[in-house]
């Protein structure tokens, strides 16, 4: 399993819906995050197989800044009906450096009303959350949001 | 039984869209930490938790060790009749927790 | 169920808002007819790049986003934007965009976490680039008003020339032009042999008016309809609230309110702050001190010293086989040191100041860590980012207590909740601040050494037992249970490279015991008592092997040629081998911190067996580059009254679960008097970027203790401070 790195990970996020870039050089982007990429991009080649992840209609809500990443509000709403024919069947929530790239997987149906959910995760580092919405018709659709963990800026590189 | 905290409107209109907030107490231990003596600390979270609506499965979410402790789960579901709302959860080492709440419909 | 409470988390909660880029700072944005927008200032003046505004009468204001503490940082980032931006340094001032802006800008200042003595070294590249673009901006704009090629004109203070015409025009007469070019993508900097501002001991730019009085601290902050609360957390950590009776106070001239805050913490807010502490004082609280309510300084030191011989510990650094060479060594010794709790007591007290309504919270902190801050006013006010602003103000002392830790802010929110729309100051008394710090964490450290039949170091153990500052901050940065930071100054590699990697085997390992006293950064960190436990012990061995400590240092030293270049710099510059004043010995102290090389010489003479008095100090620094000497030396100096306060007089003792010392009678500061005469060699070697701030405070305290073991036929003391050995600064 071959992970995604540099280049064709930033177009494999921005396919994802949306790479929060900072407007920094990337030397001071390196010196943000120590902790490693997982194999995020595996687990969601996974569950999407060879469909598309679309942009749109997913909307991620997460703090743009938190202190320790223990306790990190979450909310994801899809703009999308949900009757019995057509509606979101599942939100996955994916982290690209936790150790584990599942976070949650909400189950949703026509009874839901509306594709809103919310929770509350452990980020262990700055990174991007992806947010992937399952569709009745076999669609994808994603979001991703930017979080920065001040704590993980406060320390050094590490001796190892 | 574990500790758990439901939030549901008491009634609501027939076809409404409810909003419900369920807490419950949970150390969710990810697996990944160790003692201060370099012991690993076993995993023991919580991996499921669902609600029913009069026996009908309305809403399931699937936790993995990135869900804080005293995982927090929010969503909706629409006011179809009066009745009882099941939830449940279940996770590690034989963990499980229900708590039920009337709902009244008009 | 007590422990867990529903959150209030809406969808709302943290929308961010649309992420119009530059809002933050615009007012009456101007759309121009083609070109990219233009960001302005509050007074109309255009941004060249986010990091720079020019005013038409050419100043210039440099933003920044690190904290000025005393440090100097805020004036040494702007040297490196002066450098190649080319503008009239006495004509700059600086600004902190505030972190609210940055998150809508998409964190275009970078980080604003200051701290590690980062400040200077994480952000030297780009700030370098943000000064060189906007000079490439402003020449190129003035070239095509001129219509000539830009590569013909060149930039020095403020003014742009046309070399082969001669035509000039300064900068704050393009600025508007300037701000419509399209940066450039390519941004070459300037060769290090050609800095004209960098490595110049230039004023620092907040001098002057801590000096006048015009800085207003947090501790001094005066909003109109402000209100002033004083705090009490549960002195014994982990406690909570029980109960307090409020109305014994509530009735009080000037008081407003009387609120727990969170779990464990009550506050009264009242008209004056002395209204709020006298109240507090009188208000009677009953404490749940939980379970740690009968731990002492005696019982975490028995811990710590059964752990010197555990047989589980984390090994941070080895080499061969320690174990073996010491098994099988003609001669060993052993020491056992150990190092106490330190508490930062920065002059001003923690405090901090917030206002809150549903539509916005603001907060006004001293704070090393902006974002962190912010971070921790979204949390405790629940509102979304675009609701949310917080100001920095200057420090009263940092030294690490105010950026990882922000509970005063989140009381500040909690409290102001509780009174929308009013502000209030919160300020910590000093007793308070005594008590909730995050302490210096306590070690112990056995060491052993192994001699061959020729005196020669076969082998060394070093056992450190004690307290891991990230179990409890950061345990996300652990490495399968073990603390790489406690290794500071030992380590394998990097920052805090060990300097003895000729020793044939050595091993430095942890056995870690957590009290439940919390610990958090003091200045320089576990480079204090690291850097006494092995530079003293290798003076120990240096005796016992009969040896000059720098000659056993030189052979130890031998693949670690930078960490002997400081060492040798200082030796020579105080005249180790020469005699020395009567009366006056000499102790030798090196090691590598936050990647910069440090070593001090001291001069000691000790009358009476007791009283010490210490003459001079010659210290070296090698931080890759200097960007301002002055400043340097005046950091270690300052590093120096931090670390030998506390090698004399400073310890946090821990009785019934709580820290005993509450104010400077108990904790004293070294007085001017007792200062020595500290000679800094800054002695930059170049292709590196190491701190400043923190790495020289490690060799003042082995240095003294090694002069005053020469001073005294080699009678060494292990545990600190000296006061307890009644050992005086004179």
């Amino acid at each position: 399993m071959r992970l995604l790195k540099g280049k064709a990970r930033r177009r494999f996020l921005a396919a994802a819906g949306g790479w929060a870039a900072a407007a920094l050089a990337s030397s001071a982007r390196a010196q943000m995050t120590r902790t490693p990429l997982n194999n995020m991009p595996d687990v969601i080649r996974k569950l999407v197989g060879s469909k598309t992840i679309n942009k749109g209609k997913v909307k991620l809500d997460l703090p743009p800044l938190v202190e320790n990443g223990h306790l990190v509000p979450l909310a994801v709403r899809v703009d999308h009906p949900m009757t019995e024919t057509d509606h979101v069947k599942a939100i996955h929530i994916f982290t690209e450096r936790n150790p584990l790239p599942e976070m949650i997987t909400f189950r949703l149906g026509p009874r839901a009303g509306r594709a809103s959910v919310a929770t509350r995760v452990r980020l262990a580092d700055t990174q991007n959350v992806t947010a992937i919405a399952e569709l009745s018709d076999g669609s994808f659709w994603s979001d991703s949001a930017f979080l920065i963990v001040t704590l993980a800026a406060c320390l050094e590189e590490l001796p190892a | 039984m574990a500790d758990t905290r439901i939030d549901v409107p008491k009634s609501a209109k027939r076809g409404e869209i409810i909003e419900i907030k369920t807490l419950v107490a949970h150390t969710m231990e990810n697996g990944f930490r160790r003692t201060h003596l370099g012991a690993p600390i076993p995993r023991n979270i919580i991996t499921t938790f669902a609600c029913s609506y009069n026996g009908v499965e309305v809403f399931r979410a699937e936790l993995h060790p990135s869900v804080s402790a005293n995982p927090y789960i929010q969503f909706t579901t629409v006011a179809t009749e009066s009745g009882t709302l099941e939830f449940s959860w279940s996770g590690d080492n034989g963990f499980s927790a229900r708590e039920t709440v009337r709902i009244s419909v008009v | 169920m007590d422990m867990i409470e529903m959150p209030k988390v809406s969808r709302r909660s943290f929308v961010i808002g649309s992420a119009a880029a530059g809002t933050g700072l615009a007012i009456g944005l101007k759309l121009p007819p083609f070109g990219p927008d233009v960001v302005r200032a509050q007074d109309g003046s255009p941004e060249v790049t986010h990091w720079v505004v020019i005013r038409p009468d050419d100043t210039v204001v440099i933003r920044i986003a690190r904290s000025e503490m005393g440090q100097g940082t805020l004036t040494g980032l702007a040297q490196m934007v002066t450098e190649e931006l080319e503008c009239d340094w006495s004509k700059v001032t600086t600004e902190y965009p505030t972190p609210g802006e940055s998150v809508k800008r998409k964190r275009a200042w970078g980080s604003y976490s200051t701290g590690g003595s980062r400040g200077i070294r994480e952000s030297h590249e780009y700030v370098r680039k943000g000064g060189a673009t906007a000079r490439m901006m402003l020449v190129q704009a003035a070239a095509d008003a001129w219509k000539v090629p830009a590569a013909e004109c060149s930039a020095a203070n403020s003014v742009i020339t046309h070399t082969p015409s001669g035509r000039k025009v300064n900068y704050g007469k393009v600025a508007e032009a300037a701000a419509r070019v399209t940066p450039p993508k390519d941004v070459p900097l300037k060769d290090p042999k050609d800095w004209k501002i960098i490595g110049k001991p230039v004023k620092r730019l907040d001098t002057l008016d801590k000096v006048t009085g015009k800085q207003v601290y947090g501790f001094d902050l005066k909003l109109p309809g402000m209100l002033n609360a004083a705090i009490m957390e549960c002195p014994v950590f982990g406690g909570k609230v029980k109960s307090f009776d409020a109305a014994k106070v509530s009735g009080r001239k000037g008081v407003k309110k009387v609120l727990q805050v969170g779990d464990s913490a009550v506050a009264v807010v009242a008209d004056t702050w002395w209204q709020a502490k006298t109240a507090l004082d009188a208000l009677p609280i009953v404490w749940d001190e939980g379970p740690n309510a009968k731990v002492s300084s005696a019982s975490i030191a028995e811990i710590n010293k059964a752990a010197l011989d555990a047989d589980q510990a984390f090994v941070g650094n080895d080499a061969g086989d320690a174990k073996g060479a010491l098994a099988g060594a003609a001669k060993k010794i052993e020491a056992v040191y150990a190092y106490p709790f330190q508490n930062h007591a920065p002059m001003e007290p923690m405090n901090a100041t917030a206002k809150y309504t549903a539509d916005k919270c603001e907060v006004w902190v001293p704070t090393q860590d902006g974002e962190a801050s912010f971070a921790a006013t979204l949390a405790a006010s629940g509102l979304p980012a675009d609701k949310c602003e917080v100001y920095k103000i200057h420090l009263g002392g940092g030294f690490g207590r105010r950026g990882a830790f922000q509970d005063y802010v989140r009381q500040a929110v909690l409290i102001a909740k509780e009174m929308p729309g009013v502000p209030v100051k919160l300020l910590w008394s000093r007793e308070e601040d005594m008590r909730q710090g995050r302490f210096h964490p306590v070690t112990q450290c056995k060491l052993v050494g192994g001699f061959d039949a020729n005196n020669n170091l076969t082998g060394l153990h070093m056992r450190i037992s004690g307290q891991s500052i990230l179990a409890a901050v950061r345990p996300e940065a652990m490495i399968k249970g073990m603390d790489p930071a406690t290794f500071q100054g030992l380590a394998r590699s990097g920052e805090f490279e060990f300097g003895y990697q000729a020793i044939p085997n050595y091993l430095i390992d942890h056995a870690m015991r957590n009290p439940h006293v919390p610990p958090g950064f003091w200045r320089g960190v576990n480079i204090n008592q690291n850097a006494i436990y092995i530079e003293c012990f290798v003076d120990e061995l240096a005796a016992a092997a009969g040896q000059d400590p720098l000659e056993f240092r030189r052979k130890l030293m031998a693949k670690n040629p930078k960490h002997l270049a400081v060492l040798n710099a200082v030796a020579e510059r105080a005249g180790w081998g020469k005699p020395a004043p009567k009366g006056v010995f000499r102790g030798l102290a090196q090691m590598k911190a936050f990647n910069s090389f440090v070593a001090a010489c001291a001069e000691v003479s000790v009358a009476g067996g007791n009283k010490v008095k210490v003459h001079r100090i010659v210290c070296a620094t090698d931080p890759g580059y200097a960007v301002n000497p002055a400043q340097i030396e005046r950091q270690i100096a300052g590093s120096f009254v931090y670390g030998l306060s506390a090698l004399f007089d400073q310890e946090c003792t821990v009785k019934n679960g709580r820290i005993v010392e509450e104010n400077f009678n108990t904790y004293p500061s070294m007085k001017l008097a007792q200062m020595p005469k500290v000679e800094s060699i800054v002695m930059p070697s170049g292709g590196f970027w190491g701190g400043v701030g923190e790495p020289t405070i490690c060799v003042a305290a082995p240095a003294v203790l090694n002069a005053m073991a020469a001073a005294m036929g080699g009678k060494r003391f292990r545990s600190f401070p000296l006061k307890n050995h009644g050992i005086t600064l004179v």
